[in-house]
């Protein structure tokens, strides 16, 4: 069922109208960083963009959008694109509990892989002439890889696949071959570097652009450090996945991507980076960070950049591509220890704030439930404003969150913060960064011996879907 | 050259658009990082109208935040 590359799912893209070529010329600045913000504005079935005549770069392809609509996300999940969010997260839950650990995934290692099919070393390699480089907003630092799947290995278990990382990390240009890299102390590959260090050895690295979709979607994922995004592409994209051997190192890398940049990080190397335009919509600041020597860069003939647009404050290709699995992992991992909830919508911002549809067992038990939140991997610095709401409000429906909001919201009771917990740097709100805090607000009904003044909830109108419906037929009648 | 964002002479042409047509050249300080094109928008390429907010000419270097990791030894 799962697309093996880019190209492939390119062409489902394609067969189901959901691909536009374009071969007119381009500015690239800022016509282009122009064209991948408007594509996930375009709705539900925004398509994505293969050009090949950007400025400069005539006869270099890139694309932007693969992940940019709900249609596109559906197709790479083997649905029909008119499937609709609520039904997506459904099944990628069904598909998470299914897949277990991931330790029945098929994984295959395969000799002279696409990706190595041409290999640029030493004083060739200069990234501002082989990649279409574009600067994402106008305040960046420079020109960045955002797209990005960062393949780091735990330094005292390199021949553990389990503990190797796959994440996506901001990478910026910092000369013809070198790459300043922004990676928390929070994440694996942060783990990976501080190990490096206390070996005093370089750490081998590798980017992978231009992946096949499920890869781009796991890497993006908050998965526990010690599971595969390899694996889990490939149990919950149901494919083998083919992997190889980078080059240089032990490394392992997808087969074919349609680039592989290997390199190394040398310990203790900081140097100014940023700033970039993030996904709260504002920009980071400039400091110090890593820095990647490029040894090699190998790639597929005639070889598709792939890129997306992050930094506006909402509705970016970046915001989609964290939303499914955000939220469905969240779900996972919430009903191990709380089965009573039924829903969790993690989608903006990628779960600052997060909406958790519950039925709470006891008094104050949605409190306990927002608290688990709280401390999930991805909730411990990501979800800063915790929503609780009953079971039968519908946490996508934000028109039912507010109800629940306006008139099941007692301050004194039902709203609580917790100060100087781990948080984000790049929350301007937060002014001790890396320092957070918590907000929970509990908008579920209370339960006995807590409760409201005695009050009766109007009843639903039992038929008044199936009149709408009816209605509904009608008008259309009317509008033919 | 001087760099457009720190404002030292440490700035130099590293790339020029590969197809040919002499679209664009790339620049690159090695002392702030920064790169930019001489053909993007005169905010980003024209000193004299670029933002305040990103500029370091008075930044020290020295001060910037850096991101350190906790040296992991390995468990026993």
């Amino acid at each position: 069922m799962g697309f093996k590359d880019l190209r492939s799912f390119l062409s489902k893209l394609e067969e189901e109208g959901q691909l536009v070529r374009y071969s007119e010329p381009i500015a690239l600045s800022p016509d282009w960083s122009d064209i991948t913000r408007a594509l996930p504005r375009m709705g539900q079935y925004g398509p994505a963009i293969l050009a090949d005549n950007l400025e400069g770069y005539k006869g270099k392809k890139i694309v932007a959008g693969v992940h940019a609509s709900l249609a596109n996300c559906a197709l790479m999940f083997g649905h029909s694109k008119h499937t609709s969010l609520q039904d997506q997260i459904n099944s990628l839950g069904k598909r998470w509990v299914a897949a277990g650990d991931a330790s029945s995934a098929k994984l295959v290692w395969v000799e002279n892989p696409p990706c190595q099919e041409v290999i640029i070393e030493g004083d060739d390699v200069n990234l501002y002439e082989l990649l279409p480089l574009h600067r994402l907003n106008p305040s960046d630092g420079g020109f960045y890889l955002p797209k990005t799947c960062v393949v780091t290995k735990d330094m005292y278990s390199p021949d553990d696949i389990d503990s190797e990382n796959v994440g996506t990390y901001r990478c910026q240009i910092h000369g013809p071959n070198t790459i300043g890299i922004n990676i928390s102390n929070m994440h694996d590959a942060g783990e990976h570097i501080a190990q490096a260090e206390a070996l005093g050895v370089p750490m081998p690295i590798a980017i992978c652009l231009g992946n096949d979709p499920m890869l781009d979607f796991m890497a993006s994922t908050p998965l526990k450090s010690d599971e595969s995004e390899y694996k889990y592409a490939a149990a919950l994209g149901d494919f083998t996945y083919e992997l190889t051997k980078a080059t240089l190192s032990n490394l392992d890398v997808p087969a074919n991507a349609e680039f592989v940049i290997e390199g190394e990080i040398l310990p203790f190397e900081r140097f100014p980076e940023g700033p970039f335009g993030e996904f709260p919509g504002t920009y980071s600041g400039v400091g110090k960070t890593c820095r990647i020597h490029v040894k090699r860069v190998t790639h597929r003939k005639d070889p598709i950049y792939s890129t997306i647009y992050i930094g506006g404050r909402s509705e970016t290709e970046s915001d989609m591509l964290l939303a499914l699995n955000t939220c469905s992992l969240l779900y996972n991992q919430l009903r191990v220890d709380f089965p009573q909830v039924r829903a969790v919508n993690a989608m903006y911002q990628h779960g600052m704030t997060t909406i958790v549809s519950a039925k709470p067992r006891s008094p104050g038990h949605a409190k306990t439930i927002a608290l688990r939140v709280a401390c999930t991997p991805h909730g411990t610095d990501y979800c800063r404003n915790i929503i609780m709401v009953d079971a039968e409000v519908d946490p996508f429906n934000l028109t039912e969150v507010m109800w629940a909001l306006s008139t099941r919201v007692r301050c004194e009771e039902d709203v609580f913060f917790i100060p100087s917990t781990p948080g984000l740097p790049l929350i301007p709100a937060d002014v001790r960064p890396p320092l957070g805090r918590k907000l929970v607000i509990d908008a579920t009904t209370p339960i006995p011996p807590d409760e409201f003044r005695p009050s009766k909830v109007v009843e639903p109108y039992q038929k008044s879907t199936d009149w709408r419906d009816t209605i509904a037929k009608i008008q259309q009648q009317l509008q033919k | 050259m001087k760099c457009l964002r720190c404002l030292r002479e440490s700035a130099d042409v590293v790339a020029k658009a590969p197809d040919g047509s002499g679209a664009w050249e790339v620049y690159y300080c090695t002392e702030c990082n920064y790169s930019w094109r001489n053909n993007e928008t005169e905010e980003i390429s024209v000193l004299e109208k670029r933002d305040a907010w990103g500029q370091l000419d008075k930044v020290d270097f020295n001060q910037m935040r850096v991101n350190v990791y906790r040296a992991m030894k390995k468990p026993v």
